[in-house]
């Protein structure tokens, strides 16, 4: 599904003249499969949130090459991309990201809306969603009117409205309580489970990637470890992960 | 996105910030009301100038005088033919003339003789578009209905000095008994027609003047040619003592009645001023000698050309100056929705609905200042035509002449300028919808970590 081949990155910064290089990535070779949740962790600054934007098109790779769905993505034109993004990827960020002059229903809808789909269809869809993630009674709250649990969760319904194939999150709970955070995961492995989106996951919390099938450690710049992530958990005392796959199997009737 | 969309958004946006938008619109329909106002100036001035001061008739109006020796060899006369052939042609809004009748038939009105100078028919419902004036009555509409000319109740004396005034209206709606003079077995007789004064010309512009012509329509030449039996009701010249069978033979000499009528004094009428030239040109071609008053009047409509481009100019600075306070307005509405932009660009909105929204959104601040621009400009002409009479009068004691109008907004000049406003706010929103486009994806979704 998402496939880096030699990808490195580095940014200039300073004014002209007297630019410095930085180094962010280095040699980054990533494949991602189809219906797999994968977490990206690592130090602050070890760059994730980087790796995560050359994903999303936010950022060129100064070299190498980008793969999704096996289009080389590297090349397209600003345009290209937006089209690109608006077909193929959802995207949950640590703060929300919610557009705070529109109500939760307006977040939700504004996908659909740039896809040019209208009337009542529209309205069917964007409904349908919010009574699945528990939100439809916030529907005309403003995102100041809401707290951030519930925030993420209109922002979980703006990226799944499409139903794209791709949820891109960078720390999508970094701004959550136990509770919340909680919540969100259940809500990523079900649909991870019952629709089969992939996600990349970018996190420094252990619980979160305790639910990935695969777990990359990104240390300055480079990939460290590539892991499935329950094998490492088998051997691990905490059992992290069988913790969280029962907790999510539960999910549901606790909520 | 669907338009419709684009327009919520942009509704939206401008309730973010009424203040600003509405001396954004403000100052856009002042620009806007400069720039109509002052041009209208121009076109007023040109208005009442040259088509009341010269007349809008003799503006429009083409005289034909003959056709081309070179192209007809054999008769240069205007017959019926040309007369078709002339309001065929495009633009035209009619073809008037004047046909003498061959006697004058010694009319005579409550037994009192009417003493013009001659009879003309006419095509009343061709003078009638063309805008004959009356000074009473109206135009005929039924047979037997004729009208006068406003001098018709003068005469003059030797030295060509007109007697006093004495009013024609007076005879309006009465019976005129006209008696058609005409051979039978070389004898003169004379058979009454009567018919009905429907109306009055009126007064001549020039002092020196006079109208003291009786107009008949076609019907009533009809009828007096089928007494004569000759053209035009025309009578030979009977020498004194002459046999009944030389006045035959003087009669048969005569064109007949009905035939082909040959036409004087035929003008061709345009529908506008504008027209006048694209029809002389085609007569030209068509082989008839004409002159119109347009061609001298050149000289005049280029200057008022050259003024009301100048006008128009000045009125667009006005709204170039407004349209700084677009490109302000914009451009502020674009940093502070910076986030808002970001956060649609990084779900996957296209740059070009973006740029879309920015400039649909200066396009609505142009229209709507364009539209209230306009009302309040045809409320300025107005007052400035109501107003400006009276105060010129009570202050500098000059007599502004009646329908003189100073300002004057043609359609053309409204859809001119909200094309002008429409097209500079346009533009001054352009840079700002572009720099909405280049927003950077990372640098406005870090704004609030
Ligand atoms: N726009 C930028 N310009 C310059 N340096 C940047 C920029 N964005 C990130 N960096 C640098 O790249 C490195 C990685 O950043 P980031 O990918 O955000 O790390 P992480 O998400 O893992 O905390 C950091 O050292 C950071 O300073
Ligand atoms: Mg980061």
């Amino acid at each position: 599904m998402i496939e880096l081949a030699n990808v490195s990155h580095q940014f200039i910064i300073g004014k002209k003249g007297k630019e410095r290089v930085v180094p962010v990535l280095h040699d980054i070779d990533l494949k991602v499969a189809k219906g797999e949740i994968v977490a990206i962790v690592g130090r602050s600054g070890s760059g994730k949130s980087t790796l995560l934007n050359l994903m999303s098109g936010y950022i060129r790779p100064s070299a190498g090459e980008i793969k999704i769905g096996g289009r080389d993505v590297t090349k397209l034109s600003e345009g290209e991309w937006a089209d690109f993004r608006l077909a193929n990827y959802g995207f949950i960020f640590q703060s929300f990201q919610l557009i705070g002059s529109m109500t939760a229903y307006e977040n939700v809808e504004l996908p659909l809306v740039l896809k040019g789909i209208t009337g009542a269809e529209r309205k069917q869809r964007v409904m349908r969603l919010m009574e699945q993630i528990g939100i439809a009674e916030y529907g005309g709250h403003y995102p100041s009117e809401l707290s951030g649990g519930q925030q993420q969760r209109v922002s979980v319904a703006r990226s799944l409205i499409l139903e794209p194939p791709i949820v891109l999150a960078d720390e999508p709970s970094g701004s959550l309580d136990s509770e919340n955070e909680k919540t969100l995961l259940t809500m990523i492995q079900q649909l991870n489970h019952e629709m089969g989106i992939t996600f990349v996951i970018i996190t420094h919390d252990e619980q979160v990637a305790s639910i990935a099938h695969r777990a990359i450690r990104l240390q300055d710049g480079k990939l460290v470890h590539q892991s499935d992530y329950r094998q490492v958990a088998a051997h691990d005392e905490q059992h992290r992960s069988v913790a969280g796959v029962d907790y999510i199997r539960q999910g549901g009737e606790r909520e | 996105m669907k338009l419709g969309d684009q327009f919520r958004f942009v509704r939206q946006n401008m309730k973010k910030n009424k203040t600003r938008l509405f001396m954004t619109v403000l100052a856009t329909a002042m620009g806007c009301a400069f720039l109509i106002v002052l041009a209208s100036v121009g076109f007023g001035l040109q208005q009442s100038i040259v088509d009341n001061i010269v007349g809008d008739r003799l503006v429009t109006g083409i005289d034909i005088y003959s056709k081309d020796p070179s192209k007809f060899k054999e008769d240069t006369n205007l017959y019926d033919a040309d007369i078709k052939d002339l309001q065929a042609i495009p633009n035209v809004k009619a073809v008037t003339y004047r046909n003498f009748i061959g006697q004058w038939m010694e009319p005579t009105i409550d037994g009192e003789p009417v003493t013009g100078d001659r009879t003309f028919q006419v095509d009343f419902q061709a003078e009638e578009r063309a805008g004959f004036s009356l000074s009473a009555g109206r135009m005929p509409q039924k047979n037997n209905e004729v009208i006068l000319g406003y001098n018709i109740r003068q005469q003059r004396d030797d030295q060509g000095v007109p007697s006093e005034y004495k009013d024609a209206s007076e005879w309006l709606n009465k019976t005129i008994v006209l008696n058609v003079g005409y051979y039978e077995n070389g004898v003169l007789k004379k058979k009454p027609i009567e018919a009905v004064v429907a109306g009055i010309s009126a007064k001549p512009t020039k002092e020196w003047k006079m109208d003291q012509a009786l107009y008949v329509g076609v019907d009533l030449l009809g009828q007096v040619e089928s007494i004569t039996g000759t053209q035009r009701g025309e009578l030979p010249y009977v020498e004194e003592g002459s046999t009944p069978e030389q006045i035959e033979e003087l009669l048969k000499q005569l064109p007949a009645p009905g035939g082909d009528r040959n036409y004087i004094e035929v003008q061709v009428i345009a529908g506008h001023a504008n027209d006048v030239k694209g029809i002389s040109e085609v007569l030209r071609e068509k082989g008839y000698f004409n002159h119109s008053i347009a061609d001298e009047l050149k000289q005049v409509n280029l200057m008022f050309l050259i003024m009301k481009i100048g006008l128009i100019f000045v009125g667009t600075i006005a709204v170039i100056i407004a349209s700084i306070g677009i490109f302000n307005t914009m451009t502020m509405a674009v940093t502070e929705r910076a986030q808002d932009i970001g956060i649609m660009k990084a779900i996957g909105a296209h740059p070009s609905v973006i740029r879309k929204i920015f400039l649909l959104e200066s396009a609505l601040i142009g229209i709507m200042g364009a539209v209230i621009g306009t009302i309040v400009s045809y409320g300025i002409s107005f007052a400035v035509n109501a107003g400006l009479p009276v105060l010129i009068q009570t202050f500098m004691e000059e007599k502004v002449p009646d329908g003189f109008l100073f300002s004057v907004i043609p359609p053309y000049l409204t859809a001119l300028a909200c094309a002008i406003a429409l097209g500079v706010a346009m533009l001054s929103g352009y840079r700002p919808a572009l720099r909405a486009t280049r927003i950077d994806v990372l640098r406005a979704l870090r704004r609030d970590v």
